[in-house]
C-alpha cells in the first residue's frame, strides 16, 4: 500500500510499504479515508525528536472504515465508520480506569525510551516516533487499531467524515485543556496559539461558560476563524500589547487559565526568539517555551495554565520562580481521546462544535510532501492539510 | 526462568501480605545481599485474582527468584515484588517479566509491534539496538 513516510530530516516521500496485519486479537484494521496535518508532525519532520527511522510513516488524526476484525473484537463490525483516537490505550490498567488514556501502561510496545527519558512510559501514539511505540502512522491507505473496542469510535451518520476527523485528535486535545485546566463558569480564557487545537480549547472554553475567552496568534485568517467559530476575542501579539490587554480584560486580575496550544518550535519576537532558538540549533535546549513563559507571567496569582503543545525534552530560562511564588497550578497532557471524542461527537451532531473549516487544504496522499510544505510555511493561509488516500 | 512447582502463597485476607520463597534447595550461585536488586509493578487487579492467575513468565521462577504480592494502596490493585536470589537470572528477564505478565494480567494479551515499514541505515542503527532492548525492558 501507499504511505507517507519519513526519509530523513525535513525528507519525506511517499512510497509503498507492506500491508498492516492483525497482531493481536482485539486489532481491527482500517481503511483510512481522510487523514490530517498536526503541527506536532512538524517536531518528527524537523529532526526535533530524534527517535525517528527512514521509512517510518506518519500521522495520527485520520478517520476510516473498518476492513477487518480481530478474533476478540466487540463493539466494531467490517463496514464502521469510525474516527481512533491518536493514542492507544487498553482501558484496563490504572491510570484508563482513571481516563487518563494518553497514560496506559500496556499500549507502548517500546516503553524504555521515554521511561528513560522521564522517569514513567507514555502510551503509544500512532506515527509518532519509536519513543512512542513505533506504530505505523495514518497517511496511508491502510493501518492497524490495537484495543479497538476502546479506541475506536462510531461516528454518527449526522457528523460528516470532514467534521468528525478533527475528533481523533485536535477536538479532543483542546477540549482536554479546557476541561483539565479547570475551566468554570464566569472564569477568563486565554490561549496561545489559534491552530486547530487552540481553535479547539477556545471553543471548549465557551461551551463550558467561561465569560470571556481570549486567543492569541500572529497570523490573521486564524484568527479570525478563532472569532466566527469559536466565539473568541483575538489579540495580535505582533500588533497589540498582550500582556496589557489580558490584564485589562480581566479586570487587573489576570485570565484565571492559561491554556498553551504552541508547542517545542514557539516563534515571539524579540530577543527571547533569537536566543531559543539558538540554544534549539545548537541543541542546547531541545525545546522553546516562550508561550509557556507569557502563560505563566499572564495567569492570575492561583490560577491555572495548562500545557497542550508537544514538548520533548529540556528548556532553559523556565520562570520556575513565578509559578511557585503566584501560587500556580501547571499541568499538562497527550491528548486523553478516548475519555473525549464520544461527547464530541454528540455536539458535532448538534453542530455546536464546528471543524470543517479547519481543512483549508484537501489533497491526495501523493501530494503529502507538498502539503506539508505549505502546512509548515503556513502559506496560502494554511491552518490544517487533510489528505485522501484511497 | 527454570520451571517448576514453586509458587505457595500464605493465607492472603483482604489487605493481609501475602510472602513466597523459593523452597527447593539452591542452585546457582547466590547473588550477596548487597546487590541484590528488586523490582516491582502495580497490577489493577486484586490480589486473589493475580495469586490465581499468575502468567507463566512470572510463576516459573524456581529458586532464581522471590515473589512476593501486596495489595496496593487506594484501590489500585497488586503490587508484585520480585528479587533476584542467585544470577540465574537478569534483571532484564525480571524487568520483561514483569511488564509482559502485568499486561496478561490486566488485558489478557500483551501487545505486539506492528508490520515494519523501516529500511535499516548507519543513522538508525543505534535506534534500533535501542528499540529491541527496549522491548524487553518493563514498565519499572
Amino acid at each position: 500500500m501507499k504511505a507517507l513516510q519519513w526519509q530523513g530530516v525535513n525528507e519525506l516521500a511517499v512510497g509503498e510499504v507492506p500491508d498492516p496485519q492483525i497482531r493481536n486479537s482485539g486489532d481491527v484494521i482500517v481503511k483510512v479515508r481522510q487523514t490530517v496535518t498536526c503541527g506536532s508532525d512538524l517536531h518528527l519532520i524537523g529532526g526535533y525528536i530524534p527517535f525517528m527511522e527512514k521509512g517510518d510513516v506518519l500521522g495520527h488524526e485520520f478517520i476510516g472504515e473498518v476492513v477487518e476484525v480481530g478474533a476478540e473484537v466487540q463493539r466494531h463490525h467490517v463496514g464502521d465508520r469510525v474516527v481512533v483516537s491518536s493514542f492507544i490505550a487498553c482501558g484496563k490498567c490504572w491510570f484508563c480506569r482513571q481516563n487518563l488514556f494518553s497514560l496506559c501502561d500496556n499500549g507502548n510496545t517500546n516503553p524504555a525510551i521515554t521511561e528513560t527519558l522521564w522517569g514513567h512510559a507514555a502510551s503509544g501514539c500512532f506515527g509518532y516516533s519509536h519513543a512512542m511505540g513505533g506504530n505505523p502512522g495514518s497517511h496511508a491507505q491502510y493501518i492497524r487499531v490495537p484495543f479497538a473496542d476502546v479506541g475506536a469510535f462510531t461516528v454518527p451518520d449526522a457528523v460528516s467524515d470532514e467534521r468528525a476527523l478533527f475528533a481523533s485528535d485536535s477536538a479532543s486535545t483542546g477540549w482536554m485543556g479546557a476541561d483539565l485546566g479547570g475551566v468554570q463558569p464566569g472564569d477568563v480564557v486565554a490561549v496561545w496559539g489559534a491552530g486547530a487545537v487552540g481553535q479547539m480549547a477556545a471553543r471548549a472554553a465557551v461551551l463550558l461558560g467561561a465569560d470571556r475567552v481570549i486567543i492569541i496568534d500572529r497570523f490573521d485568517v486564524r484568527l479570525h476563524q478563532a472569532e466566527k467559530y469559536a466565539g473568541a476575542e483575538t489579540l495580535n501579539y505582533e500588533h497589540d500589547d498582550v500582556a496589557g490587554e489580558l490584564r485589562e480584560r480581566s479586570g487587573g486580575r489576570g485570565p484565571d487559565v492559561c491554556i498553551e496550544a504552541v508547542g517545542m518550535e514557539a516563534h515571539t519576537p524579540g530577543v527571547q526568539f533569537r536566543y531559543d532558538q539558538l540554544k534549539q540549533q545548537l541543541r542546547l535546549q531541545t525545546d522553546r517555551p516562550a508561550a509557556v513563559r507569557d502563560a505563566i507571567h499572564a495567569c492570575r496569582k492561583g490560577g491555572s495554565v495548562f500545557v497542550l503543545g508537544v514538548y520533548a525534552g529540556f528548556v532553559d530560562k523556565f520562570p520556575l520562580g513565578a509559578l511557585m511564588n503566584k501560587g500556580l497550578t501547571v499541568r499538562g497532557a497527550q491528548m486523553h481521546g478516548q475519555r473525549y471524542i464520544p461527547m464530541l461527537l454528540d455536539r458535532m451532531a448538534r453542530d455546536e462544535l464546528v471543524t470543517e473549516h479547519l481543512a483549508t487544504h484537501v489533497m491526495p496522499l501523493d501530494k503529502a510532501p507538498d502539503g506539508y510544505r505549505i502546512f509548515k510555511e503556513k502559506r496560502d493561509d494554511c491552518v490544517r492539510a487533510v489528505f485522501l488516500p484511497n | 526462568m527454570r520451571r517448576s512447582t514453586w509458587l505457595t502463597f500464605g493465607a492472603a485476607g483482604v489487605g493481609g501480605l501475602v510472602a513466597t520463597r523459593a523452597v527447593v534447595g539452591r542452585r546457582g550461585r547466590a547473588v550477596p545481599a548487597a546487590s541484590r536488586s528488586a523490582h516491582a509493578v502495580t497490577v489493577a487487579r486484586p490480589v486473589d485474582y493475580v495469586a490465581a492467575h499468575m502468567p507463566e513468565e512470572l510463576a516459573d521462577g524456581g529458586d532464581a527468584v522471590e515473589v512476593r504480592l501486596r495489595e496496593a494502596p487506594g484501590d489500585r490493585g497488586t503490587e508484585i515484588h520480585v528479587r533476584r536470589a542467585n544470577d540465574e537470572v537478569s534483571d532484564d528477564d525480571i524487568r520483561e517479566a514483569l511488564r509482559t505478565g502485568k499486561s496478561r494480567l490486566e488485558t489478557g494479551d500483551v501487545l505486539q509491534p506492528g508490520v515494519a515499514t523501516t529500511t535499516p541505515t548507519m543513522l538508525n542503527r543505534g535506534l534500533r539496538a535501542v528499540t529491541r532492548r527496549g522491548r524487553r525492558k518493563g514498565l519499572l
